[in-house]
């Protein structure tokens, strides 16, 4: 049970971008025409802020469901990267594997892999501190959407890359980390034009991993969640 | 195909990934793909932050200097929640400039 709350606590530092973030989800979804059940089930059933938010945006142009699913899909597709990772330091029961990944998102896995815990106990945490933070932000901007008209307006979409940022800095330890970076960075903005975003994730993150893995031969000091 | 089947259908195709990694448990994984591994969250994240940054109302600009006052920020001081409040802060005392 400490670890647990150990994992909880260690994800409250990220509340700062996720109440916005899961507010404005709300509002876009409510906006999109979806109602306070289906913009609620979403965050409850989905749990993944960025999906999430392109979905809102299909569902405002009334895409079709098969767009949506593989959207969804391609968006999401990267968590098989994390739960590999994660399942090389844990060892569970297939019951604990089903919770694990019902509830896996990229903020759990930054947490686990900066804190260097990898344990049932502190993922969880991290996972059910998100989930409970993520689903009430939900609730109360689906309540309040009527208030907020554009919540882009705000420039709460900002948060998502600020987010992100906090989570990669305190990994980047060696000069070939950083390099392969600012690789992937690069690489990001020559493709955004070409590709879709869920693709670009995919083959981008595939890609920088297996560069710094060719470029790191001759390291066995590196393993998956290594940070020090 | 009404909303709330179409939320269950995003539910089982996010699921199924998430959970493909754990099911792979115990595999045998050579030294090359332990190194990989360490990689992906660098390499993801790095994608993340780049596809985020310029945002759609034309910003580009004051969000990349409020984002480098972040990552010094983050970097100095090594807190989550302080370097996002700075990014925010930054961000938004740009805009009133």
């Amino acid at each position: 049970m400490a670890e647990f709350w150990r994992g909880w606590r260690a994800m409250v530092p990220l509340y700062v971008g996720v109440i916005p973030f899961g507010l404005a989800y709300a509002v876009s979804a409510r906006s999109a025409g979806l109602g306070l059940l289906d913009t609620q089930l979403m965050s409850l059933a989905v749990f993944a802020g960025s999906a999430q938010f392109s979905a809102a945006g299909l569902f405002a142009v009334q895409a079709g469901w098969l767009a949506l699913v593989l959207t969804t899909f391609v968006i999401n597709v990267r968590h098989l990267l994390y739960s590999l990772t994660l399942s090389q330091r844990l060892r569970l029961s297939w019951p604990q594997r089903l919770l694990a990944a019902q509830f896996l998102t990229d903020e759990a896995f930054g947490v686990v892999i900066a804190s260097g815990r990898t344990t049932l106990g502190f993922l969880l945490g991290a996972e059910l501190s998100l989930y409970a933070v993520w689903n009430l932000s939900t609730l109360v901007g689906g309540l309040a959407s009527s208030a907020v008209t554009d919540p882009q307006a705000l420039g709460v979409d900002f948060i998502f890359p600020l987010t992100f940022l906090a989570l990669l800095i305190p990994l980047l330890k060696r000069p070939l980390e950083i390099a392969v970076a600012l690789f992937c960075g690069l690489a990001t903005v020559l493709l955004v034009r070409v590709f879709n975003p869920g693709l670009i994730i995919l083959v981008i993150g595939l890609g920088g991993s297996l560069l710094g893995a060719w470029l790191s031969r001759g390291r066995p000091d590196l393993s998956p969640g290594e940070t020090s | 195909m009404n909303a709330t089947l179409t939320i269950l259908l995003m539910a089982l195709v996010t699921f199924l990934p998430r959970l493909a990694g754990f099911a792979l448990a115990g595999a045998r994984v050579s030294p090359f793909w332990l190194r990989f591994l360490h990689f992906v969250p660098i390499s993801v994240f790095a994608v993340l932050i780049v596809l985020g940054l310029p945002g759609a109302n034309g910003e580009t600009g004051i969000r990349l200097l409020a984002a480098a006052a972040a990552s010094v920020a983050i970097w100095r001081f090594g807190s989550l929640w302080f370097g996002i409040l700075v990014g925010m802060g930054g961000f938004w005392l740009l805009r009133l400039l």
